[in-house]
């Protein structure tokens, strides 16, 4: 069942370093032995990742989802109708499972179909440049017969044109409370420009060597 | 004075003919600001007001409907005509039930300040930093007087001053005059207000360069929009049809950190000149960069026939207008951009106003900077807020869109430190170092602009 909340044991606003470390350990004394081991051997550089270099925060990516620089997620878990997998999963065999329609979108870093509780539930998960619904009204405008073709499988979906379409959304997306990004200042345009960037040097640097 | 003047300068604006089909919007409902476009020249005033009594409130609105303009032939403006706008704070002190006030989309009844992380509005645009008046949900009513000339100005002033001297229960926040400036330029020494987007059903065709006409429901509430139903409205009917959204954001422009940053990165007047085209996308007199991207074409920019009429198709690699330009960002047109996205969704009314002394070549000092002078912007469609924010996060304080990074609009933009301003160029781009933020942020609020129908109904609210 998709949750929406921070655990009730999430360390409160304003602790010292040392409390979060310490609150940490009581609550390994009830962890199976590899845990417990594992959290020893670790422990020193933990609290002093905590203390001396504690990396930045994630941020909201808007209404809901994860943020870190850039880079945002979106994570819903859908209940399927039936039949609505095998549309699914046979839509996406087509492409060898590849929907490389996002490089048309532009500012989608990945994204992921897994189909939950044999075929009865799925995981959409995508990561991608800026805010969460900074660009939905021109995905409606220019794509919404892709966006249905995929979102018809979900349970009660209303259509993308349908105003109740973002509150859906947001109703089964459920906010990351990890999110890792390696580059988290890079989008996907920026990687394009970048890559263009770096042959253009090799090249240059092959002429005057 | 030539009485077909005044007709002639709006129609000249206009430009276009008048269309041979039967517009199919309410023009007498609709505010007549919302399709006017701005007379050359232009002259007018801003009154921010605040209602401190429900009842002298809406008396106050009573008295001063019967002379605001409906957009009934529009292109003939042979007087002066108000604009009215009201905030949700004031929405709020007229008394306007809950169920309605509820009904109002959650940006406009937050109002700007508190919107200050969905615009970008930081640092020294901060709303903290704002004047006086504004931020502090006290200006409920603006006021805006339109006109082309002073004698008309004075005159419809003293017309909208009638009806609110005398009323205990309305105050006087902020007065300013604006316009009268030598050729229309603003206070960068541009010619402005080129652009703008064409709406079906207005009565008029498009100028060429605007694009095809857009669903009039993307601008006033109650008709179909591109996705061809109308936009949500807020209730009851009566409120919210043919109303639309107005975002007002003041700017005090800092002529001396643009005029030193010219200087810093041009020897020549030409240069300057030149690197002052790049930085807007069009000369100083307004001729497109894409239409003369060499040398200044005053007479083409002076043609709203021919002004306007370009697309970037022949100038992929950002040659001519670079990336970063206002005007490219602004309405990237045919650009090809890095992601997803339909133009015509982010368009916007524009009814911009300059105030203060014009633009000077010559200030260079930072007590130049603090002379009272600079822009009023005001940004209309029946999704303002949605756009104004879209824009501010997506087009104006980030280049991502359209591929260059970080780079932030050189004449809007809030500028970081180290802040450059790239020109693409043969054999290697120019980088332009030391941009400031050029316009600072004085204060601002979000206005629904109500029909005259509305207008009414929220004068005779609780009678």
């Amino acid at each position: 069942m998709p949750t929406q909340t921070l655990g009730t044991t999430a360390p409160a606003q304003g602790q010292s370093a040392e409390e979060k470390v310490r609150q940490l350990r009581e609550l390994f004394a009830d962890a199976p032995e590899v845990g417990k081991k594992a959290l020893e051997n670790t422990l020193r550089e933990i609290r002093s990742q905590v203390a001396e270099a504690p990396p930045p925060p994630i941020e909201s990516a808007g209404r809901v989802g994860a943020r870190l620089g850039k880079v945002s997620e979106l994570t819903i878990i859908v209940p399927l109708l039936p039949g609505g997998a095998k549309r699914l999963r046979t839509f996406l065999q087509l492409l060898g499972g590849n929907l490389n329609k996002g490089d048309k979108v532009g500012s989608l870093h990945d994204m992921r179909f897994v189909f939950l509780d044999n075929d009865t539930r799925m995981l959409f998960a995508t990561s991608f440049d800026g805010d969460w619904d900074a660009y939905i009204d021109d995905f409606v405008a220019q794509i919404p017969d892709y966006l249905d073709l995929i979102d018809s499988a979900w349970e009660g979906w209303p259509g993308i044109r349908d105003p109740g379409a973002k509150d859906y959304l947001i109703k089964h997306q459920i906010t990351a409370e990890g999110w890792y990004v390696a580059h988290p200042d890079l989008t996907v345009a920026e990687i394009h420009r970048l890559k263009k960037i770096g042959k253009a040097v090799d090249e240059f640097l092959d002429k005057v060597a | 004075m030539n009485k077909d003047a005044p007709m002639s300068s709006v129609q000249e604006s206009v430009g276009g003919n008048l269309s041979t089909q039967a517009p199919g919007l309410d023009l007498h409902e609709i505010q007549a600001s919302v399709l006017r476009q701005r007379p050359a020249p232009y002259f007018g005033s801003h009154v921010l007001l605040r209602i401190d009594d429900a009842q002298e409130g809406r008396a106050f609105l009573r008295r001063l409907t019967p002379h605001v303009d409906s957009a009934a032939d529009w292109w003939k403006a042979a007087n002066a005509w108000l604009a009215v706008g009201i905030s949700y704070a004031g929405l709020e002190a007229l008394g306007v039930p809950q169920e309605s006030l509820q009904s109002f989309p959650e940006a406009f009844r937050e109002g700007m300040a508190a919107r200050a992380r969905h615009l970008g509005d930081e640092g020294v645009n901060d709303p903290k930093n704002w004047e006086l008046a504004y931020g502090k949900n006290q200006v409920h009513i603006g006021i805006t007087a339109f006109s082309d000339s002073e004698e008309k100005r004075r005159l419809a002033l003293a017309t909208a001053r009638e009806q609110y001297e005398g009323f205990s229960g309305v105050s006087v926040l902020a007065m300013q005059d604006f316009g009268a400036q030598p050729g229309d330029l603003n206070s960068l020494g541009y010619k402005d207000g080129i652009d703008q987007p064409p709406i079906e059903g207005s009565g008029v065709d498009p100028l060429p360069g605007q694009g095809q006409p857009i669903k009039a429901g993307e601008f006033i509430l109650g008709y179909p929009g591109e996705a061809g139903v109308p936009l949500p409205m807020p209730q009851p009917d009566v409120l919210g049809r043919n109303g639309t959204f107005v975002g007002f954001r003041k700017y005090q422009t800092r002529v001396g950190a643009f005029n030193r940053f010219l200087r810093a990165n041009g020897t020549t007047e030409e240069e300057r000149e030149l690197l002052a085209a790049k930085l807007v996308g069009r000369w100083r007199s307004g001729a497109p960069l894409t239409l003369a991207p060499e040398v200044d074409n005053p007479a083409l920019g002076a043609d709203p026939q021919r002004n306007n009429d370009f697309n970037y198709s022949n100038d992929p690699r950002g040659r001519q207008a670079p990336f970063g330009c206002h005007i490219r960002r602004m309405n990237p047109r045919d650009t090809k951009l890095t992601r997803l996205t339909d133009v015509n969704l982010h368009r916007v009314i524009r009814r911009g106003t300059t105030y203060g002394p014009p633009y000077d070549p010559n200030a260079v000092s930072e007590a130049d900077d603090q002379v009272p002078r600079g822009a009023y912007f005001l940004f209309i469609s029946a999704k303002a807020m949605a756009t104004i924010e879209f824009l501010q996060q997506e087009w104006v304080n980030d280049g991502n869109f359209i591929g260059i990074g970080d780079e932030r609009d050189p004449i809007i933009g809030l500028q970081e430190e180290g802040a450059v301003f790239t020109i693409p160029k043969d054999p290697v781009r120019r980088r332009a170092h030391g941009i400031q933020t050029f316009n600072v942020l004085r204060g601002g609020e979000y206005f629904f602009m109500p029909s005259l129908s509305a207008l009414r109904w929220l004068g005779e609210l609780g009678q």
